[in-house]
């Protein structure tokens, strides 16, 4: 017994938890005495002891589950067990509910956690639609529906978008670089979907949940960055990286920059309201709108977060389902470069009608103009990349069409918002709602799932069901719209959002949104049908369906354990469909006569194929 | 970092059935490269902080600083507190240096100087707190006060459990004119946290 306490694992996390209990229990205590009050004189007095422990006991579960091993035993100088392998590579489905060191392990490990929070948001949203279905009130009360929209937003955003594509590129990008692995910091990381759990609602948790979030996020992004940097192959120099490495950096520089806003924006808070701080009081000589200011600074940068890895997915499939070299390979990586700068020019955007200092709105106003410039270029380029192409009109390329229409749509209402005249008149009505739902939704998770169907033959070794993915497709494009769409409308005209009751005259398009959004609902049973039915028992998929150039194609599905043999050699871009003879990566090492240096971009006129 | 430098020492072991080695593709260490951008992470917690300061500083009441109902803030102390912390960089490179040309002796020496420059600059800090007559409860001000200097403070503490184990280790006989990894990165983050003190001074004390 002692033996299992002492070596990482669920019983020592156990122990840890209980020793952080009582640590919490006594910590509060002896604070509490040296001010003075010794006595918990009521329940809610032992507040104190509910935050400490909020701290205290899932750092010290991760702890004793062996997350920080790896630092421990580096910086204490023994020898970080390089090779104990026990804990690496799935063999049955039961490695996947066991702390893993693998990093295709975890990638489908947050991955298929953060769909379950899909759904969880995903019915949230149905209720409230249910809600909205008539003028009145049907089912819940207006703190009811309060508690509902926040939860839906935060769920969603925290535990679903950010993590899931933290979850694919986990599994594709050390594949993609031709690492063997993640960066070494690997080993101590396996935290985010046990932490992300313990994110309740209520302001406290939510709080306290977001420093989780943050730390963890911000753990996962270094990650990405030293194994970016230090870990690809020999040949793949920066410039012949995919653009979906490109886009996890970018996102990584991003959340590395932005993330300790939010964390210290949410410190304030918890300082003000658990130890009488005075950050936001204003009689005490504090400033509410201070908050505001560091939110958006982070929360900005946020949607970028929550948009360029799915630029990446985006631009992977297009250039494989065109079978076309993607256009502009280095303008699209400088414009993720350049949104990563100017995200960090706009947060006022968000506060036009917040009671700032007027002078702030027209910069913020034109650098919001500005920053759909890249975003713009990225557009174009896909296009252009889709132009004469032979497209195979598939699943995951259904979605990446779906995706640059309706995230245009999106891009169109963002700049509409822009301008302060229009923001003043629609803030706070649906015509958010829409702009939100067209980034987001159509934006992100049409993203999300070309990603998913395009890797699920690398992920599983198996091969989705075509035609249950078209029917999702379909489905989901067609209700998608017939939900948000009409959302524009009723906000110019008027209906504010957050609310759960309205106006009579906005009846008929809220009933119609909400009929339109259930259908929008079980489009995605579909989706969920096709991918357990076929991860069980669909045909077996070769190590490259897609006739694909990118080194995760170049090993079987799904890959080894340890991913290669022998870490392959780049020797060519990697968009070169329709070259003849073009090459990105060979396995063995290069014989000098072969390299041939053909960066990404300066290819030859393609073939039609 | 020192994970890689095992694995790659077992590359020629024909019984190994672990991954293939990482290629290197830059010349700096992992683990340096993570702690660089780490201070990028930190950097920007001050800056969410210095963004309070400005704001309740300067936007919210015109100006308004120590001293602050009567009470102001020890300019004398904190500065001689400054170059207690600011020492301790140069007793740390010392050591650095030392042990890159083999002397133990002097790494040792330097590692015990700089954590102790270090316990003391905390040591006075927290002094300063009991003896300064108001609380982060009382006012903005003394929230930013408090809000600033006890995140560096945080920040010294963690410094000093990593030199400590360093310290710790230099005792036991590890590092060598070879391998000081493991004392350079801490190190730089003790650097850092040492200039970060220098940028709270001036704007919390002085200006
Ligand atoms: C060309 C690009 C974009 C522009 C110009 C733009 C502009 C704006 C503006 C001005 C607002 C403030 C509306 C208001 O509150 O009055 C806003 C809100 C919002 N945007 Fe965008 N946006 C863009 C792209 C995106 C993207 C890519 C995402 C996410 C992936 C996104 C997510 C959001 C969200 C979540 C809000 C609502 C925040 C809230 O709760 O108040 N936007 N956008
Ligand atoms: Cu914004």
């Amino acid at each position: 017994m002692s033996v299992k306490l002492r070596n990482p694992g669920w019983y020592r996390a156990g122990l840890y938890v209980v020793l952080a209990a009582v640590l919490a229990f006594g910590l509060s205590w002896a604070v509490r005495a040296a001010y003075g009050h010794d006595t918990y004189a009521h329940f809610l007095d032992a507040e104190s002891i509910v935050i400490i422990g909020m701290i205290a006991l899932p750092l010290a579960f991760l702890v004793g589950i062996g997350c920080f091993d790896y630092w421990f035993y580096w910086a204490s100088g023994r020898p970080t067990r390089p090779e104990d392998h026990s804990g690496h590579g799935a063999h049955s489905w039961r490695d996947y509910f066991r702390p893993n060191t693998d990093h295709k392990v975890i990638g489908i490990q947050y991955t298929v956690t953060s769909f379950f929070f899909l759904f969880v948001g995903g019915l949230m949203a149905m209720l409230m639609r249910a809600e909205l279905a008539q003028p009145g009130r049907q089912f819940v009360d207006a703190s009811t529906f309060n508690g509902l929209f926040s939860v839906h937003a935060s769920v969603l955003i925290f535990l679903f978008i950010i993590p899931v594509f933290a979850g694919l590129a986990n599994f594709v990008l050390p594949l993609m670089i031709g690492a063997p692995d993640m960066g070494s910091f690997a080993s101590g990381w396996t935290a985010y979907a046990p932490l992300s759990t313990t994110a309740p609602d209520g302001q406290v948790f939510f709080t306290i949940g977001v420093q989780f979030a943050g730390a963890s996020s911000i753990a996962t992004a270094l990650n990405f960055l030293v194994t970016i940097i230090t870990m690809r192959a020999p040949g793949m120099s920066f410039f012949r990286m995919p653009l979906l490495a490109w886009a996890n950096f970018s996102t990584s520089l991003l959340v590395v920059i932005a993330t300790p806003f939010i964390a210290a924006s949410q410190f304030f808070v918890l300082l003000d309201w658990a130890l009488g701080f005075n950050f936001f009081n204003a009689a005490k000589g504090g400033d509410v709108l201070m908050y505001q200011h560091v939110f958006w600074f982070y929360s900005h940068p946020a949607v970028y977060i929550m948009m360029l890895p799915g630029f990446g997915i985006i631009s992977e499939v297009l250039a494989v389902k065109a079978r076309k070299p993607i256009f502009g390979y280095r303008m699209m990586a400088f414009s993720l470069l350049a949104i990563v700068v100017l995200g960090f020019t706009v947060w006022a955007h968000h506060m036009f009608v917040s009671g700032m200092q007027a002078w702030i709105r027209i910069p913020m106003m034109v650098t919001t103009a500005i920053i759909a410039v890249p975003t713009g270029i990225k557009i174009f380029s896909w296009l252009a990349t889709l132009w004469r192409g032979v497209l195979h009109l598939d699943t995951p390329m259904l979605f990446a069409l779906g995706f640059l229409t309706m995230f245009t749509l999106g891009g169109i209402s963002g700049v509409m918002l822009a301008m302060v005249p229009l923001d003043i008149h629609v803030s706070d009505t649906y015509f958010i709602v829409a702009h939100i739902h067209y980034v987001l939704f159509g934006g992100s998770l049409f993203t999300i799932f070309a990603g998913v169907y395009y890797w699920f033959p690398k992920m599983t070794g198996r091969m989705y069901d075509e035609r249950l993915g078209r029917i999702h497709f379909w489905s989901t494009l067609i209700f998608f719209n017939a939900t948000f769409a009409p959302m524009h409308l009723i906000g110019v005209q008027g209906m504010p959002r957050r609310v759960a009751d309205y106006a009579d005259q906005f009846a008929g398009w809220n009933l119609a949104i909400s009929l339109a959004s259930f259908a929008l609902g079980l489009s995605t049973l579909v989706f969920a049908y096709n991918m357990i039915a076929s991860w069980r028992g669909g045909a077996r998929a070769s190590a490259n369906p897609w006739r694909a150039l990118t080194l995760e194609w170049q090993v079987s599905s799904p890959p080894p354990v340890f991913n290669f043999d022998q870490v392959p050699t780049v020797v060519g871009g990697p968009y070169e469909y329709g070259v003849p003879g073009a090459v990105h990566g060979i396995f063995g090492p290069a014989k000098p006569a072969e390299v041939k240096a053909t960066p990404a971009g300066t290819h030859a006129e393609p073939v039609r194929e | 970092m020192e994970a890689a430098a095992i694995s790659a020492s077992h590359v020629h072991d024909d019984h190994h059935h672990g991954p293939p080695p990482a290629n290197r593709s830059s010349r700096v260490e992992p683990a340096l490269l993570g702690m660089l951008l780490f201070i990028i992470s930190e950097i920007m917690v001050f800056g969410a902080f210095f963004t309070a300061y400005f704001f309740i500083r300067v936007v919210a009441d015109e100006g308004t600083w120590f001293p602050v109902d009567g009470k102001d803030l020890p300019k004398l102390i904190a500065g001689v507190n400054t170059a207690i912390l600011i020492s301790s960089s140069f007793t740390l490179h010392w050591a650095e240096n030392a042990l890159k040309l083999g002397n133990r002796r002097a790494f040792r020496a330097g590692m015990v100087a700089t954590f102790l420059l270090g316990a003391t600059f905390l040591f006075v800090q927290i002094n300063e707190y009991v003896h300064i007559g108001f609380s982060p409860q009382d006012h903005a001000y003394g929230t930013v006060f408090y809000g600033l200097t006890g995140l560096h403070g945080a920040h010294v503490t963690i410094g000093l459990v990593l030199l400590g184990m360093v310290t710790i280790r230099a005792f036991r006989g590890h590092f060598s004119a070879e391998e000081h990894r493991g004392v350079e990165v801490p190190g730089i983050y003790w650097h850092f946290v040492d200039v970060m003190w220098i940028v709270v001074y001036t704007t919390v004390y002085i200006l």
